[in-house]
């Protein structure tokens, strides 16, 4: 009896599986930078300012490299999420602020989701008041039966659409060398305009929710520091490709809609970008990638808020529970879902601005959290040997201080600009 | 009632007057008991002095702290190392509440008066905890009062209360016996949902048994978690404790080599058994079935038969007994007798009486949807599992096992938490 029974598989595919198990939530959170909030940001961004903005991309994707790794560190250490050591390290007061912060920031990310599902139907006609009540219902009922695993695939390849901007700048020829300034000297514009669509970039890509969302599955897989650098990996490798997919939506947007002076206000004009590419199918491609990359973020995003709110107060959480066992759970679930997709509904409302302006939102938010996750992560009591690196630490501090300038630079902008 | 959060940072006052110091902390040590005894106060003066005063000094804490002695008269608490500190440890962490059988986070602590003594008698797990902590105690009563509707405060006893943090071995203890009284399905619902350092932790202190109910109850990732935290001669050991099918399936899920370790750790017995059940597909009757069932041979008479399940060591170890399953030659399976028509037959009955070759049964290989049928079309507790060759029985399928395809009692354990896990 002492021979195997269980088929054995060669040593490599077992190595390559383990590694394709722990590679996922980086590569999710990262995808996600691109959700209908980030292609309209990036879109107009693009089409407002031609290259100016493409070294905040580059500066960003260094912040969200280490802000998430510190989330994920967090995560595998404590094997807790960071709503709970934010609660458990700083008690009701701070926690409750950090949660309504939070709330806010996703609410209005959710609501930019739905804006997508809505410009998305309206490229081809169809009234947001049929698309956007259809997508919640679909979207609420797919995440109240926990169906994700087939539809968040389906949405991941929706989402490959986005790939097409890669295709795209080789057809668009865009000019090599502006672009090289721009990154070697980077320029602001003192405008109001310019600094909200500059802390929507930056809103977009490093989110509170991917903070919270990372490090929650990261402890939920229970990675431990002995696998943590794939995990490291994972993280590192999904913000760099998200983010050079950021780029290049911008690049393509800058090569074709701001040369030829289209301003972008609408999903129909954010498609022209791709007619190069695509011609007559342009706006299927780009109502294609906005659809997948909204759904897949109301996928995630209400009910990691929810699962964030329930772990700090201590409510009882989890799809597992019944409506009686768990019932703010399930109240606020459905709350995120309904209001979001309510607000998106309020005739005229104006999407794109919508989805950008959620954007500078979470960008203007993100100070306070950031300052409680370095805290957190220099606790030696919380982490013990795996606190901060300084370097970790300077890129850290530096970001925040850029959100922090950037967002105080907004509201005196009338005042910095009769000074200078 | 007096509530931990309204005392610290508070003034301490001595029996003359003169402050001496601010609360940081309230450290307790007889955990185990009921309504433990404030042992001691942390102190803080001007921000960089601690010092731990004797609970047994407290004259009042509320409305004000004031001690019963002059401040130069304090004398300081010796720790023993095994106190727990209520501010840094319980508030706002999670609790296990053992009643409610459920995960909780800790608003506040409740703080009473009996006789000289000051005990802590419990945990403020509600919302009203959480609006006092907020300072909106007021505002909700009044708001309670206008719109006429009852704030109702979630207070849990402190027997009650299961601390999870397990950094000190002998509180870990006292945990441990709390979590313990409650069932293996409900210890496992909330090793779920918290983290793996601390269910590893709280579960290696069971003993082989409940840490394998508890198991069998558990989601895989909790199971690989705790598996992996145990040497392999544990691991084995509690692996024998589980029922065959169920650590066949843990096994299954395991990598090759890990699996092959702790199968060779086993007893033979065990070994073998679990063996024969991984060889069967996991939608299979043989993959769903167990390999412990009770039985006897044919020319036993109904007295035999009950003292046999009475006294013999296999009969005890069979968890899941609704038929007493009559085996002939070869282990032919002969005929089957339910429970109830044993125990109400006259003694000396043979339970030849009973045989009969159409026992309703499945084979290995029978899917499991077609077992869930049969089981359900004839109303069986369980049904034998027959080897189609050699006639052999080999094990029964129970009815929840059966029934888990239609209606999954560990549905739980498919459902992840997260999108991405």
């Amino acid at each position: 009896m002492k021979d195997t029974i269980k088929k054995s598989r060669p040593v490599w595919l077992s190595k390559f599986l383990f590694l394709l198990s722990i590679l996922g939530p980086g590569l999710i959170t990262a995808s996600a930078d691109n959700d209908a909030p980030g292609i309209a940001t990036y879109s107009v961004a693009g089409a407002t300012y031609g290259y100016k903005l493409i070294w905040v991309i580059l500066v960003i994707t260094i912040g969200e490299v280490v802000i998430l790794e510190m989330a994920a560190r967090m995560g595998a250490v404590t094997g807790k999420g960071t709503a709970d050591l934010i609660r458990e390290r700083f008690g009701v007061k701070i926690s409750t602020l950090a949660m309504l912060l939070l709330i806010i920031a996703n609410l209005a990310t959710t609501v930019a989701q739905f804006a997508g599902v809505a410009a998305a139907g309206e490229l081809f006609g169809i009234s947001r008041y049929i698309s956007v009540p259809i997508a919640a219902v679909v979207m609420t009922f797919i995440v109240l039966k926990a169906e994700y695993k087939y539809v968040e695939r389906v949405l991941l390849v929706l989402c490959l659409a986005s790939l097409s901007y890669v295709v795209a700048v080789f057809t668009v020829k865009p000019d090599w060398a502006a672009i090289g300034q721009a990154i070697i000297r980077p320029q602001i514009e003192l405008t109001g305009d310019f600094l909200v669509t500059m802390l929507a970039v930056i809103g977009t890509t490093i989110t509170p929710w991917a903070i919270y969302y990372l490090q929650a599955s990261v402890a939920d897989r229970g990675v431990d520091m002995k696998e943590y650098r794939y995990t490291r990996l994972d993280v590192s490798f999904g913000s760099a490709w998200g983010n050079v997919i950021s780029a290049f939506i911008l690049i393509v947007t800058a090569a074709t809609l701001y040369v030829n002076g289209v301003a972008v206000n609408d999903a129909k004009d954010a498609a022209l970008a791709l007619q190069p590419l695509a011609g007559e199918a342009s706006s299927i491609l780009f109502s294609v990638g906005l659809l997948g990359a909204s759904l897949l973020a109301v996928s995630v995003l209400p009910l990691s808020t929810t699962y964030a709110f329930c772990e700090a107060y201590g409510f009882e959480r989890g799809l597992n529970r019944k409506v009686k066992e768990a019932p703010v759970f399930y109240g606020m679930l459905i709350a995120i879902m309904a209001i979001s997709s309510l607000v998106v509904l309020i005739p005229n409302a104006p999407l794109f601005q919508m989805m950008i302006l959620s954007q500078t939102l979470n960008a203007m938010l993100l100070p306070v959290l950031l300052i409680l996750v370095l805290k957190l992560a220099n606790s030696k009591e919380i982490m013990g040997k795996y606190t901060n690196s300084k370097l970790t630490n300077i890129l850290a501090i530096g970001i925040t201080l850029l959100i922090l300038v950037v967002t105080i630079a907004l509201f005196f902008e009338p005042l910095l600009n009769k000074i200078f | 009632m007096i509530y931990l959060s309204n005392l610290l940072n508070q003034k301490v006052w001595d029996a003359f007057g003169h402050v001496v110091g601010q609360v940081e902390d309230i450290l307790v040590s007889h955990t185990d008991q009921a309504m433990p005894p404030i042992d001691a106060i942390l102190l803080k003066k001007n921000n960089s002095d601690v010092r731990l005063i004797k609970g047994e000094l407290i004259a009042t804490l509320w409305p004000t702290i004031a001690l019963s002695v002059d401040q130069r008269e304090l004398s300081d608490y010796q720790p023993h190392g095994h106190e727990l500190h209520l501010k840094k440890r319980v508030l706002d962490q999670q609790i296990v509440d053992t009643e409610g059988k459920r995960l909780v986070r800790v608003n506040d602590v409740v703080i009473a008066r009996k006789n000289q003594q000051f005990l802590v008698t419990g945990v403020d797990v509600g919302i009203r905890g959480l609006l006092r902590r907020l300072g909106l105690d007021t505002a909700a009563k009044f708001l309670a009062k206008t719109f006429n509707f009852k704030l109702t405060s979630q207070i849990i006893a402190w027997e009650d209360v299961a601390s999870i943090e397990h950094d000190d071995p002998l509180r870990l203890k006292v945990s441990q016996e709390r979590l313990v009284q409650m069932e293996p399905v409900d210890i496992a619902a909330i090793l779920d949902d918290l983290d793996h350092h601390t269910s590893k932790a709280l579960l290696q202190g069971f003993d082989d048994e409940i840490l394998a109910d508890t198991l069998e109850q558990s989601s895989f990732e909790v199971q690989q978690a705790i598996l992996a935290a145990m040497d392999p001669e544990r691991a084995a050991d509690v692996l024998e404790e589980m029922d065959p099918d169920e650590a066949a399936d843990l096994l299954a899920d395991l990598d090759d080599e890990r699996s092959e370790q702790l199968l060779s750790l086993m007893e033979d017995e065990d070994e073998i058994e679990i063996r024969q059940l991984l060889a069967y597909p996991e939608n299979s009757a043989g993959g769903i079935m167990t390999t412990e069932f009770a039985w006897v041979p044919g020319d036993f008479n109904v007295e035999q038969a009950l003292t046999h399940l009475r006294t013999s060591e296999e009969a005890k170890e069979d968890e899941f007994m609704y038929y007493l399953y009559i085996l002939g030659n070869d282990e032919k399976l002969e005929g089957v007798v339910s429970l109830r028509d044993l125990v109400t037959a006259p003694l000396d009955k043979s339970l030849q009486d009973w045989a009969d070759d159409d026992v309703v049964h499945v084979e290995p290989l029978t899917h499991q949807n077609e077992t869930a049928y049969l089981v359900a079309k004839y109303d069986l507790m369980a049904i034998p599992v027959i080897d189609p060759e050699s006639h052999k029985m080999l094990g029964i399928v129970t009815v929840d096992d059966a029934l888990d395809t239609v209606l999954p009692t560990a549905w739980k354990k498919r459902i992840p938490r997260f999108a991405g896990k």
